[in-house]
This record gives structure tokens, sequence and C-alpha cells, in this order.
């Protein structure tokens, strides 16, 4: 009985220590300068990057209007080229030569020569400019023209413009994926990409910001020598756990306030500029009037409607909750994962120049699952390649968040969970064999042999 | 208080301690000797417990070593220092604590250290502000705060001015007056002299030489004697009684150094010399540690 009491005191006392570790490294990191700066600057810059990239598409929306002169000889074209969103098409009187020497002084970009072809045979087009015409713009001024000889002709063989108005369709493909229950959920593709690669992104970067951060407290300790004062009071293993947790919470806390302040700056950004709603209108309106083809502002209106309610609607369906919990999942497991071998390699230096060769082997499969993830997985979510990099624990912790967003079966889940915990517990016994050696070497240069050795050293 | 039996530790080929035993006693201070690389830190290492022997057993108090004796003992490594960001009060507390205070009694303990080694003002100094001997003063107070019975300080006085290795000599043999027992490693040899009641010699791996500074300095006697005298004599004619060692002569008096030979005394030599001299001073000629060590280690190569 007093044995028992005893070895529970004892565990009390050894769980109070690697609570003091990891308070002691959680405070004296997140009480830093470095720190603090960071999390303020950090959400700032991201706000001024959205609010640049907002700038520069509205910019690009407005300016990208090319006006088009057309001179037609052709009498065979009964009706006019129709302005588009990007293109507004001018007819003018007057010789295409006599257009090309106005090039130079009038208002508009190019010119669009129709000569008098045969509907039959259409050749001899030209697109002039002062610029090269981008092959974009070539590709819609060609299915301009396709178009309207195509109506020509439909009018020919006695199709009235009644009838060719109701031909008109515009289509839009609402993707659905068949889930495990059999009903069915509105997908979409892009937004699956772009949550997966946030994810993926957030992740590698997590991984490798305080997982270096583990090694470079490891290395402060041996350089500083106090780490064989702390030995004698806890078991290096305890330090190194207290160390990789202690620093695990800083970057939850430090991530968490990424969140909140991103959120409330973005927020405070947004509503100053619907203030300047009668602004966003007025842009609108301006372009509305500009494009005075009933038509045209229809198709806009179904269109923007359309991709806006569907990314609403295929985000509400993605389980955010539940994608949420597997990546704080994977967040966690895979920093704890790699944090291990970082504390191993930092052990094994003297200095942070030496960890160079060590960090190699560490980095490459984290590299790997990174660039496969944003390549491989994204275009195919379901595939061989996806599902390996997803189960294996040296990428899984990016792989399975890139393709989370696309749904992945309950089973493969968590097998990859289990087998990332599996993979933990591997590389902090295999780090702990390591480190506990490691730390008490000073100034000798260790190689990959070396390190294989003091694997088999007994306490 | 601590008995050490028969510990072997090696190291992939090498071998850092190959069947060393020691006994030190409650209460008193352990030299434990030894040039670099002999296997001193290995066995302090594993007395702290931060490694485990390969065989042998350790003993603290009749009780095989465990984790709770941690708190029962101050280790100040050679290899020593300080986070260099943390405050000197924040950094005392934590390695008290870790040694099992509360953060009260560590406090309360703290101040009265600080106040006593006049480091009154650095609580909220960062290391990186401190000049070495004052960081030393840190560490030594880091050491012995938790009242350990068993103080280990492995070259204690390295990096010390005199003034301040002075004030920590002291305070180790005041703690020693209170009870606690020390082991002491270093180079320098009149510390040793001054402070140790026992001594081992470490060598290669293996014990050279243990016993009481009080038997050590006996058996290494060597029946030699200095007489300082005035007067004119031809030490030539005490052969082969007594040998010669060393003479010298001055203005105001001359020197001589002279070894027994085997079942002679210093009484006989006296009675020689006598009638012949005037004697002023005559000592026995004792071999310091350093002499001791030096010629055991060249014994040993």
């Amino acid at each position: 009985m007093t044995f028992l009491l005893t070895k529970l005191n004892n565990k009390t006392k050894t769980m109070n220590k690697i609570l003091l570790i990891i308070q002691r490294e959680y405070l004296s990191r997140v009480k830093k300068k470095s720190f603090i700066v960071m999390t303020l600057v950090t959400p700032l810059l991201i706000a001024a990057v959205y609010g640049l990239i907002g700038y520069l598409s509205y910019e690009g929306m407005n300016s990208n209007t090319d006006t088009i002169a057309v001179v037609s000889e052709n009498k065979h074209l009964t009706e006019q080229l129709l302005d588009t969103k990007k293109i507004k098409f001018n007819y003018v009187n007057g010789s295409f030569e006599q257009t090309k020497k106005d090039l130079a002084k009038a208002d508009f970009d190019y010119i669009l020569f129709l000569p008098d072809f045969e509907l039959g045979n259409p050749k001899d087009i030209q697109l002039v400019g002062s610029k090269q015409p981008s092959l974009a713009l070539n590709n819609k001024v060609e299915a301009a023209v396709e178009k309207l000889i195509r109506n020509e002709k439909l009018k020919k063989s006695g199709i009235s413009n009644s009838e060719l108005t109701k031909l008109e369709t515009s289509i839009n493909i609402d993707t659905k994926k068949i889930t495990e229950k059999g009903t069915e959920e509105d997908s979409s593709a892009g937004a699956s990409t772009i949550i997966g690669s946030i994810s993926g992104i957030l992740m590698f970067m997590f991984i490798m910001l305080y997982g270096i951060q583990v090694m470079r407290g490891v290395i402060e300790e041996k350089t500083n020598r106090i780490i064989e004062v702390i030995i004698s009071s806890v078991k290096p293993f305890q330090l190194m756990m207290g160390k990789i947790f202690g620093i695990a919470l800083v970057g939850l806390t430090q991530f968490l306030l990424w969140i909140v302040l991103t959120i409330t700056i973005s927020g405070a950004a947004v509503s100053l500029f619907s203030n300047g709603k009668g602004l966003k209108e007025n842009m609108v309106k301006q372009q509305m009037s500009t494009l005075n083809n009933p038509e045209v502002q229809k198709d806009i209106k179904k269109m923007q409607e359309n991709t806006f309610s569907k990314i609403e609607k295929s985000v509400a369906n993605l389980n955010l909750t539940k994608i949420s919990i597997v990546f704080v999942f994977f967040f966690l497991g895979g920093y704890l994962f790699y944090s291990a071998l970082y504390a191993a390699i930092g052990s094994a230096v003297d200095n942070e120049t030496e960890t160079q060769q060590f960090m190699m082997p560490v980095m490459m499969p984290l590299m790997l699952g990174y660039v496969l993830s944003l390549s491989v997985v994204n275009s195919d979510p379901y595939g061989n390649i996806a599902f390996w990099l997803s189960i294996i624990p040296f990428t899984s912790p990016i792989a399975m968040m890139v393709r989370m967003p696309y749904g992945v079966p309950d089973w493969q889940l968590a097998l990859s969970m289990v087998l990332l915990i599996v993979g933990f517990l591997g590389t902090v016994w295999m780090a702990s064999r390591i480190y506990r050696v490691g730390i008490l070497m000073y100034g000798k240069k260790v190689t990959f042999k070396e390190m294989f050795k003091w694997f088999s050293y007994k306490n | 208080m601590l008995s050490i039996r028969n510990i072997v530790k090696q190291y992939a080929a090498h071998t850092a301690l190959n069947n060393v035993s020691l006994e030190v006693e409650q209460g008193k201070i352990f030299g434990l000797l030894g040039p670099n690389g002999a296997g001193k830190t290995s066995l302090i290492r594993i007395i702290t417990q931060i490694t485990a022997p390969d065989s042998g057993e350790v003993l603290f108090n009749g009780e095989k070593l465990s984790t709770h004796h941690i708190s029962q003992i101050g280790y100040l490594p050679e290899e020593r220092g300080l986070y260099k960001k943390m405050e000197i009060g924040e950094q005392v507390l934590y390695l008290a604590k870790l040694k099992g205070l509360s953060t009260a009694e560590a406090t309360k303990r703290i101040k009265y250290w600080f106040e006593k080694l006049e480091m009154g003002s650095w609580w909220n100094k960062k290391v990186e502000d401190l000049s070495k001997g004052m960081q030393q003063k840190v560490q030594f107070v880091a050491t012995v705060l938790h009242q350990p019975e068993l103080i280990i300080l492995d070259e204690p006085f390295s990096g010390f001015d005199p003034v301040n290795a002075d004030i920590i000599k002291n305070e180790i043999l005041e703690l020693n007056k209170q009870g606690a027992t020390f082991i002491f490693s270093t180079h320098r040899m009149e510390s040793v002299e001054e402070l140790c009641d026992h001594i081992a010699i470490i060598h290669k791996s293996k014990k050279i030489l243990d016993g009481t500074a009080q038997e050590i300095k006996q058996k290494y006697r060597n029946n030699t004697y200095q007489i300082e005298y005035s007067g004119d004599f031809d030490f030539a004619n005490l052969a082969p009684s007594f040998d010669l060692l060393h003479q010298e002569k001055n203005k105001e008096f001359n020197s001589a150094k002279i070894q027994l030979k085997e079942n002679q005394s210093v009484n006989q030599l006296l009675g020689i010399l006598l009638p012949h001299v005037n004697i002023s001073r005559l000592d026995e000629v004792i071999p310091s540690m350093n002499d001791i060590f030096i010629d055991q280690i060249k014994q040993q190569n």
C-alpha cells in the first residue's frame, strides 16, 4: 500500500516537473518581443495582401475592356457583333486602310476587318492593333464572329429572330457528389481545392516553424551548458517532452491569435469598404450601362449569382466542424511527429550551422509531402498516390488535410490517425534515445554512424 | 552515506569506469581527483542519475539510489550555464521548483541567499548582464538552495576571482558544518588540501588511491626533514645512516634536507648534529597533495 502510494506520489511529481518545463518553455517564448511583433504584424500583412489582391482584381476588371473598331465590307452579314463583358465593338465607316491610319489617335485599341467573304468560306479576317492582341482576346473575337456567321446561316435556312433567341441557352454545371450515406451533396472543386491547399500550407508552415524552434531550444540549452543542471533534476525524456509540448502551445497560441486578429482586421476592413457601398454599386451600374445589351446583362447577373451561391453552398456542405477537428489533430500529430526528430538533431550538434547534414533527411519527406499534396493529391484526391501519401505518417498530416475537403472515407481517416499516433510514439522513442546521449556530448562532430551507436547505449 | 560498489560503465569501445568502489562518509568533504578523461564526470553522472552504470550499485543512506533521491542531491557540473534570456530570480526559482520546492519556500530561500552573497539587486537582471564570476555565484546558489544532503561540486572554483572563491569556500565549510556531505572534484590541489577530509584518485577508469587526507599524507611521508642551522658541519659524514638531499648556505643561516634511512629516528640525527651546530628549526617535509597526485599518476604510466 505505501509502496503504491509512493509510486503514485512519484508519478504526480514527474507530471508536475513536466508541467513546470512546459510552463517555462511557453512563457519564455510568448513573452519575447519577437513573438509579440510576429503575432501582431502577420495578420496585418495578410490583410494587406488580401487588400492588394482585391484592389488589383478590381482594377483588372475595369481596365480590361477592349474597344475594337469593326470595318465590315461584308454584304452577307446583316447583324452586328454584340458587345461582351470585356469587348466593345464599334462599327466604323470608312475603309480598312483609312481606319488603320487613324489607329494611333483614335479611341479604340484594335481594328477588326471583315472582308466580303461568302458565308460558307470566311477568310482574310484580320485583327490588327498597335499592340499584339492577346490569345485570349483573339479567341473571344473568333467566337463572336463565328456566332455571327452561324446565326446568319441559320436565318438563311429560315429560322426567325425570335426562334434564335429561344435557342440561346446558358448553363452552369452543378457538381454533386454522392456521399457514403447515399445522399447527394453539392460540392465545389474550387472550394475544396482552396480549403485543402490552405490547410496543407498551414500544416507545412507549422511543422517547419515550430519543429525548428524545438531544435533551436535544444541547441540553446546545450550551448548555454544548462542542460546538465536540468537533467540532474529531471529525466532527459521529460525535458524533451516538456519542450515539445510547450512549443506546441506557443504555436497554437500564435495561430489562434493570427486567426482571431485576421478575422477582426478583415472584418474591420470589409465594414469600412461596405460603408462606401455607394461606390461599389455605382461601379456596377456604370459597368451595366456600358453593356447596354439586355441579354449580356442577364448573363452576367445569372453567372454572378450562380458562382457565389455555389461556393457558399459547397462550403456549407464541407462539414467545417469535422475538417477543423481533423485539422487540429493532424496539426498536432504532424508537429509532434517531426518535432521529436528535430529535438534529436538539436541534441546531436553544438550549433545551428552543424544541423544541415541532419536536416536533409527530415526535410525531404516533409517537402515531398508538401509538393506532392499540392500537385498530385489536388488533381486526383482519390488516387493511389493520394491514398498512400495520406496514410504514411511522414506525409499524412499535409496530404490528408489537402484531401479532407474532397471527402475521405472514415476508415482511411481512422487508419491515418492511428498510424500517425504510432509514428509519433516511434519518433519520440527514437529521438529520446539519441537525445539523452547527444545532450551531454560537447565539441564533437557527430556522424550518422555515431548516432546509430547511441541508440544501443544502455541508460 | 554514499556507497559506490563495483561500478562498471562502458561506452561503445571505451571503458569509462572499471570496477570502481568508494565510500563517502556522512558530513565529510570527499575529494574526487584524477586527470582529464579519467572517469570522474562519468562517476558523478551516475551518482546524479543522469546515466546508469552497466553493473554495480550505488547506495544512498543504505537505500538503492532511485529518483526520489534527486531532491537530496545538489549538483554543480563542470560544464555549467544558465538561460541567457531569463531573469536571474525567475531562473533560480525554476531550478528550485524542478527540485521539488514550492514557489513560496523557494522564493524565501532565494531571497535569503541573494542577501547573504550580496546579490540582492540581481533578481530582475538577465544573465547577459552578469560577469562570469557573478553567474557562478548564481549557479552555486541554485545548487544548494534545496538544502541537499549531498552536494557534488565539479571544479567549483573555475572562473572565480580570489575574493569570490574565498566567499564560496567559506559557504562550503559552513554548509559542511551544518551537516551537508560534499563530493568535490577538481584539479586545484591547494583547494583539496584546504577542504578535503577524504581523497580518492581515479586514473584511466580505475581507482588508484583512496583514503583520508591524513592517512594518505602519513603513507607518503618519506622520513625527510628540513633543518635550519648555523655553524659548520660536513653532512657527508652522516652517510650511510642519513642521506643529504639538498644543502644551502646563506649568510644568516644554513639549511639542509635530510632523509632518514630505515631504523633511524630524528633523535639520532639530532644527537649527531647537536655538538656541531646550532639548530634553529626542524620540520618534517610532508609531500603536498600536488606531489602525491603527480607521483601517483606517473607511477601508473
